[in-house]
């Protein structure tokens, strides 16, 4: 039975599409790939207040198309609304050390792999116009870039996750707080992280942020071999932020190992769904249209 | 109750302390893996600590008790489990080692004795429906019945025999193995020397060898010889004592009922007792030493052979070195002044040693003379090259040759030289293929030369004689001229050229066709059975086979008739220990995976 082999960028696997070039490459094969699949926008704004128009282009929806427009001029304009045309998200990226491990060969780091994610969803939410900026944090705040609309302005977003190297530990409520700062109006707040932090101060702060109005998506970025426990029969696993270590026996832990990273991945789902929280578990050999797109559709579903 | 037929395996127990001992070693340094989800395997060590340690206490115990199983049933453990004598009809040949060393005394009683008695302790639980071999130090298996048995068990003596235990085993093995029943065994009463022990195929029977008494240690004679073969009439003889016992003992050379010579020797020693014989002729001698526990290899036969200087004449062909050689021997009293031997450059009448004239042309006439007395060989062509002498030539063995005749003809040759006839003995003429000067060998300038003449003269042209050597029981071929052997007085005759060495020790003479002696054959005991030592179970084991085990009293009351009232706990223990490895097996493979969601 003959293989079906795709040439869509966005269905590669996230090594061989970091093979292709740089950040900015990949994220745009991704994003080219993921729009083509798609009849409308995937990430809208949620006011009816109409604003303006602006050329259509492909992924917009059809019902905001403007046929009196289209059938006086023969043109195709779309009507954009207050709130839609002024959508700003901000990215919160962990960049601690943890991110900055691979388990296994021909895969990315978890912060190699975020990285192309978030300047995939950059490109996408820039290309409808809505403003996108950037914080990455360790223990601390370690870069800002502000939200802005202009499509130029995704470069400088790619000139900042370019520069942005692993740190040490993980403290995400500075930057959830900034980004209350940064976002005086109702957005969409974007937290990429492998979520090895403390759970219920993050998820206070992410729900703070869900009080204060933002659409709030967490994206859980985890490598395949964190799911299970492999390893000599007996080894010393050593955390890389705390270096604290435990010795233990991969085949006794084995099983309740994989069953502890489980209910862990289900409580962050379930507290986050509690909180009206869109939350995505990542591997980071998933493909990042696959990503996207179920991004898109939980988007979709709570828009 | 419970007992172990190979007690020492149970040493092999310390091997339970290994799988503790491996957890402690295996803890050390384990190696470092870089791992961010440490947190989740912190949580889930400390949920579920409490279990993984239970189960790792159980792992552990269970691994302990896999090698204790093991090791209990290598050890053999056996129960009594029920009481009376019954047991099912059984083919048991019983090995009864009457060999030379069991007339070793051990506390005032001989070792024959303390076996038999066990014998008879074997044989008065047999039945009438088992089936009795007995086999006896000349390794025979006889099928008896049990009255017939125990009266044979009575009757037995120390034979001054050896005996192969290993061999024997496998002979009473192969006759139990063709009886119509079901349960076979054969049972070892022996002393069980090392000695006695010879590699070969393992018992396919279960062999019960009981644990022997304690020996005492032995002197013994190994070996003795004349020196030289005919004395003329002084003479010596070479013994070498062995066995492992410190003291020195006094030793007697006997014969026509007088001591001839005496010394003092221990084991490991040689001793050279020197002597001079006052009759002429044959005469049986035995060495004895001091008595000890085990007395029959205490004592040595041998044939002495004594007869007057050959009378030796010398002609002028045969050169200096002859002449100067024959000088020495006559004044050392081992030739004197006659007619009865003439050593000679050509044939001459009476007997004659022959060496080749120095003039070649002479060959003709030397060879026309002995083809006018009968004698076969000729004088051949003159080679010149390198050789040495091999064969019955005495101290010349080994001398170089630089020229010689090759000999040609045909009957008994001496000695060689290059693989060619070189001293041949036809009839009273002894020739020899090289004149004894510096051209022809090296032999007149050395020391060897003496004793080499003393040989052609006393020994080839006297008169041969054959002194042979054997063990009792062994078969001897003998010399052609050997017509009878003399036993107690009679003349056996002698068919096929061989004898069966009488089981008396003793000298035994040969007798030619006209009732002149001709040799004597020396039968003299095994020196492998003065060796006491006995042998380690390991060795018995290796040579018999795992079947074979050496049991002390309890434990052979217990094996007797394949254990009719006791039952191997071996197959149990390894069924548990199965289990107990299976077991651990699951529950380490489980653990791995357990509660998977």
């Amino acid at each position: 039975m003959a293989q079906r082999v795709t040439n869509r960028v966005d269905l590669l696997d996230p090594y061989e599409v970091a093979q292709l070039g740089g950040i900015e490459l990949a994220a745009r094969g991704v994003v080219e790939g993921f729009l083509a699949g798609l009849h409308r926008s995937p990430f809208r704004g949620f006011s009816v207040e109409f604003a303006e128009h602006r050329p259509y282009q492909p992924g917009d929806e059809l019902r905001y198309l403007d046929w009196k427009i289209l059938a006086r001029a023969d043109r195709l304009f779309v009507k954009q609304y207050e709130e839609e045309t002024n959508l700003r998200s901000m990215v919160v990226l962990d960049v601690s050390r943890s991110m900055d491990w691979v388990g296994g060969e021909r895969r990315l780091t978890k912060l190699e792999y975020a990285k192309r994610l978030v300047a995939a969803l950059a490109l996408v939410l820039l290309r409808q116009r809505d403003a996108t900026g950037l914080i990455a944090f360790d223990e601390r705040v370690r870069s800002v870039v502000r939200a802005r609309a202009r499509h130029q302005h995704w470069w400088q977003l790619l000139a900042a996750l370019g520069e942005l190297e692993a740190g040490q530990g993980t403290v995400a409520e500075p930057a959830l707080r900034q980004v209350t700062a940064l976002l005086r109006r109702r957005g969409l707040v974007i937290f990429v992280s492998d979520l090895l932090l403390d759970k219920d101060l993050a998820l206070l702060a992410l729900q703070h942020l869900r009080h204060r109005g933002h659409q709030v998506m967490v994206f859980h970025i985890m490598d395949p071999a964190e799911l299970s426990l492999e390893g000599p029969p007996e080894a010393r696993f050593e955390d890389p932020e705390t270096g604290g270590a435990i010795v233990a026996r991969p085949r006794e832990l084995r099983g309740v190992y994989e069953e502890t990273v489980q209910r862990t991945i289900d409580e962050w789902r379930s507290s986050c769904r509690g909180g009206g929280i869109d939350y995505h578990h990542v591997l980071t050999d998933t493909p990042f249209g696959y990503v996207l797109r179920r991004a898109a559709a939980s988007r979709s579903r709570l828009g | 109750m419970i007992g172990f037929l190979q007690p020492l395996v149970l040493f092999g127990l310390v091997a339970v302390a290994l799988p503790p001992l491996l957890h402690l070693i295996g803890r050390r340094l384990p190696p470092t893996v870089v791992f961010p989800a440490v947190r989740y395997l912190t949580a889930t060590e400390r949920e579920h600590s409490r279990r993984l340690k239970l189960r790792n206490l159980i792992l552990l115990l269970l691994r302990m008790a896999v090698i204790l199983f093991v090791v209990l049933a290598a050890a053999r453990p056996v129960a009594r489990v029920a009481s009376g004598t019954g047991h099912p009809p059984t083919a048991i040949a019983l090995v009864l080692d009457n060999s030379l060393s069991s007339g070793a005394v051990v506390g005032g009683r001989r070792v024959l004795d303390v076996l038999a008695e066990r014998a008879r302790h074997v044989l008065e639980r047999a039945t009438e429906q088992d089936q009795i071999w007995i086999v006896l130090a000349d390794g025979l298996p006889r099928r008896v019945g049990r009255a017939e048995a125990l009266e044979l068990v009575d009757s037995v003596t120390p034979w001054p025999v050896r005996l192969d235990v290993s061999e024997t085993v496998r002979i009473a093995a192969r006759a139990v193995e063709d009886a119509p029943l079901s349960v076979r065994e054969v049972v070892v009463l022996s002393d069980l020397q090392e000695t006695a022990l010879s590699a070969g195929e393992p018992s396919a029977v279960p062999v019960l060898l009981w644990d022997p008494p304690q020996v005492p240690e032995n002197r013994g004679i190994d070996s003795a010889y004349v020196e030289p073969p005919v004395w003329s009439p002084s003479g010596e003889v070479i013994v070498r004592l062995g066995g492992a016992f410190g003291a020195e003992a006094a030793l007697r050379l006997e014969a026509d009922g007088r001591e001839l010579a005496g010394a003092v020797a221990g084991s490991g020693e040689v001793a050279v007792l020197s002597a001079t014989a006052a009759e002429r002729g044959w005469l049986p001698a035995r060495l004895a030493l001091d008595p000890d526990e085990l007395n029959a290899d205490d004592q040595w036969f041998l044939a002495l052979r004594v007869a007057d200087p050959a009378a030796t004449r010398l002609e002028r062909g045969v050169g200096s070195f002859v002449r100067e050689a024959a000088a020495v021997l006559r004044q050392g009293g081992r030739i004197r002044s006659g007619d009865e031997v003439t050593l000679a450059d050509r044939p001459v009448a009476g007997t004659t040693v022959l060496f080749p004239p120095e003039d070649p042309a002479m060959v003709g006439a030397v060879n026309r003379a002995l083809a006018a007395r009968g004698v076969e060989w000729r004088l051949g062509e003159l080679v010149d090259g390198e050789w040495v002498v091999a064969g019955d030539a005495g101290a010349a063995r080994g001398a170089p040759i630089l020229r010689r005749y090759r000999l040609l003809g045909s009957g008994p040759v001496v000695a060689r030289a290059g693989g060619e006839p070189w001293l041949v003995r036809a009839g009273d003429v002894v020739i020899v293929a090289s004149r004894m000067e510096v051209e022809w060998t090296g032999l007149p300038v050395s020391a060897a030369f003496v004793p080499f003449l003393d040989l052609l003269v006393n020994r080839l042209a006297a008169g041969e004689s054959w002194v042979l050597g054997a063990t009792p029981g062994q078969t001897v071929r003998l010399p052609a001229a050997a017509r009878s052997v003399l036993v107690a007085g009679e003349e056996l005759a002698v068919q096929g050229g061989a004898v069966v060495a009488p089981l008396d020790p003793g000298v035994y003479f040969l007798r030619a066709a006209a009732g002149d002696t001709v040799g004597a054959l020396e039968v003299n005991h095994d020196r492998r059975e003065s060796r006491l030592a006995p042998a380690a179970p390991t060795a018995v084991r290796a040579t018999l086979g795992p079947e074979a085990n050496v049991l002390g009293d309890r434990a052979m009351d217990r094996e007797l008739f394949q254990g009719a009232r006791r039952a191997d706990l071996a197959a149990i223990l390894l069924a548990a220990a199965i289990a107990a490895a299976l077991l651990e097996f699951a529950l380490a493979s489980v653990g791995g995976a357990a509660r998977r969601v």
